[in-house]
């Protein structure tokens, strides 16, 4: 909203300074977005929250001025002069759907001498930035931006058959618009009818044929109330908003419609010469506001927490418009204004008292009682993860939980139900919501190195969104699992060991054994080359909490990537339960370790987790450490089909020093584990 | 001068410079040891040296000779000092010095994204005033995201132009992804009683076109609090108490009126940073219709919210001139921060 400066002073006196003047509109509610210079005026612009449809008019700025600075109002009150012949002679008026227009009112002026506007009139105009057509158009407009009620105009000799008609639109009917533009109309969409079609779009804009011209003799003024619904529906659905569309967006003051349509046939009369028939031809039932409102007075401080006087308070309220209707010693009750829709309850009384009374009188320094708050075990969680992975030099990314068909078309490790999908798509062409976070980090390693970045390593903590699976009650939310996820270049191993360090910053050892990998197949991984991570707690079969493995080379040609790309993806959320668990210190032995070496050949296709598994058996309590050092496999030297472990381990106890014999029955039994459980044997 | 007594001249020579090398405990001691024995301007050597001259002539070769070997004997001795103080290992080590500019081996260190410090830096302030996060699905229902608000069916807010909403089955409940975090302040109010101090924060969804000030989804940090005996000043003094904390020293807090159906009264609020009012989010008071919405009584219990928008805060912070900057992912960017 534009306000000319030089327009308001004509209904309250102004301070002098303009700065001083946007300073206190901002700090009530009227944020404040320039200030220029036009001729002799100036043009204020403000910002006019959607609750305020009172402020987008001259008038009710002007309010806000007299109350906030103590001045009186003045408001005009117009009275065209009416000629003997009756409105209701020349037109007939009907609403066939009253949940587009509630009321509507027309008023007629014959013998209008259409032409240029007077200089003051096309000055205002131009100040809030609206051209200038002709003397009935810019009336029109300055009462609109005078009271906040949108008019219209029609050329009288373009009504046929004398009716006004408001309906609903028939789907596909045709208007064109007076931009000259041609519309096809949907239902939900209110039209301004004659007896044979559409001459306007309800609230929204007038038509091309009905246009008032220099040819244009008798005006048909048109003052309603449309319904907010319905005129959006219009403006969106068209993609053509006007200024009267945003403001029956809004709402209107009811008892502006009157207004508006007397002080325009009033201004046209004056302007434009012509006989303004007697009386408004009206239908409908006006939509009228005003509610009653009971406030009692030491609300506002227990709101506020500032003292406000209750004769201060009624002193605000009256300069608003509120008026007192009753009152006692410690409540009073008020009838709120006409063009105040948004105040009806006592809350909102406060609210305008605490707007002109000022939040700079709250204060910022009162005592807040402290409380304490554990870390949540889902922060905790977050935390660990991502300071592991930004240890080992991995940046944190963040991608879009909404993708394209392209990103999606690879396999969830999580859920097989297809994508959600939403409507507007997020960005161009990304309308499915992730059940995965691994294919964006894939788009993003490649986005770095096609502008040259190195290392682009990078990991991401976000949710993904999985349907419903078939046959679940509609109730059912959907799932969100928090996954952390990564991409990296390197080799299987590589991957592996950083998803391993996550799994034991957050609480669970590899040797726990509560968490096992298992070999996999997913689409993103190349075959044989990937491993899902199973959770197993109690005597469940497990759950997979994890995916680790290559990207298969169809997929980093998809992205056009070069491998070895290794990525992983974890479910934060199944974690949360180990990030909780209390350590407790496991105090480390005094005595001497033995370390021995076993060579133990087994089968190729023996997996270490096995021969891993087997050894921890045989050794028992006295193991503290087993590391494979080396895997080979040599045909000559070994026997085709067989391959190699060489492992150390680390023997010790807690109770005393081991001897060379003890250690000695500690590997023999390794050895024979092993051998009964893989078939392995010890090279020599 | 006799050659017997240029002869008894060198050997008190060498018998002082021994006596006073066995006695040398560091290197200084040493210097000054040199000086006195060997120095070439003003050492005693160089004063028997002169005495050379004034000998016979058949007495000059054998006087040289004397001469030399004393000379060759204390220097001798003086680099055995040398040696024993450990002035010829460190010299020895001087040798293999490294050249001290030359860089070091390379630790690539990870980064947290910008964003996520900027949540994690209020969340922090706001547990210390006692604020715990609490948390809520991104895809809600009505309910959650327009109705519990105070934002009616005839809403614009609600419009499906301005939301993402899932397409699911006819006659099914509308889902859509949330426009904000205040949602979760509801699943709270519904779940728990008073006395509440949560703050939520995570991604929200709006069709903006991305811009660089826009994006069509970002972060929002939201705070509620739901005591008896709320005011409005409590709500400020949280703010100033966060303003300060996140933007170092005293920092003031200003209201602007503004409208949100969720709270009322509403306000925008400004910080002041490097003498200029910064907006930095919305706020208000709980609106009593969402307290009853959620079965509480607005008589008893009153409450304020807060929200931020923390990409607009991380920009400034960090000099971001355009948003979409934090989505890009670019690790040239990633590594800045």
């Amino acid at each position: 909203m534009i306000i000319s400066t030089t327009w308001l002073s004509e209904y309250v006196s102004l301070p002098e300074s303009t700065a001083a003047l946007v300073e206190r509109l901002l700090l009530s509610g009227l944020n404040h977005e320039s200030t220029r210079r036009v001729g002799e005026d100036t043009a204020v612009e403000i910002e006019v929250t959607s609750n305020r449809p009172d402020c987008l008019g001259h008038i009710g700025v002007a309010r806000e001025v007299a109350v906030l600075f103590d001045r009186p109002l003045r408001v005009p009150d117009p009275r065209p002069r009416e000629a003997d012949e009756s409105a209701a002679d020349a037109i007939t008026v009907e609403i066939v759907a009253p949940e587009v227009c509630p009321h509507y009112t027309a008023r007629v002026i014959r013998g209008v001498k259409v032409g240029p506007s007077p200089r003051w009139l096309v000055d205002r105009l131009a100040t809030v930035g609206v051209a200038s057509v002709n003397n009935v158009v810019d009336v029109t407009n300055y009462v609109m931006l005078e009271c906040g009620q949108p008019l219209h105009a029609f050329d009288m000799a373009a009504i046929r058959g004398g009716r006004i008609v408001v309906r609903q639109a028939i789907p596909g009917e045709l208007f064109t618009a007076i931009n000259h533009k041609d519309y096809a109309l949907a239902a939900g969409m209110g039209v301004i009818a004659d007896a044979v079609g559409p001459v306007a779009l309800a609230g929204v804009m007038g038509g091309a044929g009905s246009e008032i011209s220099a040819a244009t003799s008798d005006v048909l003024l048109e003052s309603a109330q449309f319904a907010p619904l319905a005129v959006r529906a219009a403006a969106r659905g068209l993609v053509l908003a006007s200024p009267s569309s945003y403001r029956f967006e809004r709402g209107p003051d009811p008892a502006a419609v009157d207004y508006a349509s007397r002080r325009a046939a009033a201004l046209i009369e004056e302007l434009a010469g012509g006989r303004v028939l007697r009386g408004a031809v009206t239908a409908g039932q006006l939509a009228a506001g005003g509610a009653t409102i009971v406030l009692r007075h030491a609300r506002v401080g227990e709101v506020l927490g500032i003292e406000v006087s209750a004769e201060r308070q009624r002193e605000i309220l009256s300069g608003l418009g509120f008026e007192a209707q009753a009152a006692d010693a410690t409540t009073s009750r008020w009838r709120s204004p006409s063009w105040r829709r948004d105040c009806w309850r006592e809350i909102d009384l406060v609210e305008e008292i605490a707007r002109i009374e000022g939040y700079d009188r709250v204060p910022e320094n009162v005592p807040i009682a402290t409380r304490t708050v554990p870390e949540s075990p889902r922060g905790r969680t977050l935390r660990r993860c991502s300071e592991v992975l930004v240890a080992q030099g991995l940046c944190e990314a963040m991608t879009r939980s909404v993708v394209g068909q392209p990103l999606e078309e690879t396999a969830s490790p999580w859920s097989a139900a297809p994508p959600l999908v939403c409507q507007p798509p997020l960005v161009r062409g990304a309308d499915r919501l992730r059940r995965t976070l691994l294919p964006s980090l894939l788009e993003a390693r490649a986005g770095n190195l096609a502008v040259g970045a190195d290392t682009p390593d990078l990991f991401e903590t976000a949710r993904a969104y999985l349907a419903r699976p078939a046959g679940t009650p509609a109730a059912t939310p959907i799932e969100e699992p928090l996954l952390a996820a990564f991409v990296i270049g390197g080799a299987f191993a590589r991957g592996k060991g950083l998803l391993e360090a996550v799994l034991v910053r957050l609480g669970l050892a590899p040797s726990s054994a509560a968490a096992t990998f298992r070999p996999v197949t997913l689409d993103l991984f190349a075959p044989g080359r990937a491993a899902e991570v199973v959770l197993v707690a109690g005597s469940s079969a497990g759950e997979r909490i994890g995916v680790v493995g290559e990207v298969a080379a169809d997929v980093l040609e998809r992205f056009g990537l070069k491998g070895p790309v290794v990525a992983a993806e974890l479910r934060l959320d199944r974690l949360e339960a180990w990030a909780d668990v209390e350590r407790k210190l496991e105090r480390p032995s005094d005595f001497p370790a033995i370390d021995r070496d076993v060579n133990l050949v087994v089968g190729e296709t023996v997996p270490w987790g096995d021969v891993a598994a087997a050894i921890r058996t045989g050794a028992g309590a006295l193991l503290e450490d087993c590391r494979l050092e080396q895997v080979w496999t040599d045909a000559d030297r070994l026997g085709a089909g067989k391959k190699s472990f060489v492992v150390a381990l680390r023997l010790r106890s807690a109770a005393g020093t081991l001897s060379g014999a003890e250690a000695k029955q500690a590997v023999d039994r390794v050895v024979e584990e092993c051998g009964r459980r893989c078939g392995a044997t010890l090279r020599a | 001068m006799a050659i017997e007594a240029f002869i008894a001249e060198l050997v008190s020579f060498r018998a002082a410079a021994e006596a006073a090398l066995g006695v040398v405990v560091d290197s200084a001691g040493l210097e000054q040891a040199r000086v006195e024995f060997l120095g070439a301007r003003s050492g005693r050597l160089k004063d028997i040296q002169k005495l050379l001259g004034g000998l016979a002539t058949a007495d000059k070769p054998a006087g040289g000779r004397h001469f030399n070997e004393a000379k060759a004997a204390v220097t001798s001795l003086f680099a055995t000092a040398h040696e024993r103080l450990g002035c010829g290992r460190r010299a020895a080590a001087d040798a293999r010095a490294i050249d001290v500019t030359l860089p070091g081996d390379p630790v690539r260190l990870g980064h947290v994204h910008p964003i996520t410090q900027t949540i994690r830096q209020v969340q922090e302030i706001m547990a210390r005033l006692g604020f715990e996060i609490a948390d809520g699905p991104e895809v809600e229902d009505q309910w959650h995201n327009f109705e519990a608000l105070a934002i009616p069916a005839e809403h614009p807010a609600r419009d499906p132009l301005d939301n993402f909403y899932l397409a699911v089955a006819r006659g099914a409940d509308p889902l859509l992804l949330r426009s904000q975090t205040s949602t979760v302040q509801i699943r709270v109010m519904e779940a728990r009683r008073p006395p509440l101090r949560i703050v939520s924060l995570g991604r929200v969804y709006r069709p903006d076109t991305a811009d660089a000030t826009h994006y069509p989804m970002f972060h929002q940090v939201e705070g509620l609090l739901v005591e008896r005996g709320t005011t409005m000043a409590h709500l400020k003094s949280v703010l100033r108490q966060l303003a300060s904390s996140f933007l170092g020293g005293d920092v003031h807090v200003r209201f602007r009126p503004s409208f949100f159906p969720f709270t009322e009264p509403s306000v925008e609020f400004d910080m002041e940073w490097g003498g200029r009012w910064i907006e930095m989010g919305g706020a208000g008071m709980v609106d009593p219709a969402v307290l009853a919405a959620v079965g509480y009584d607005p008589d008893e219990f009153s409450g304020f919210a807060f929200g931020l928008g923390v990409e607009r805060i991380a920009a400034r912070r960090y000099g971001v001139a355009d948003i979409r900057d934090f989505y890009r992912n670019d690790v040239r960017f990633l590594r800045q921060f």
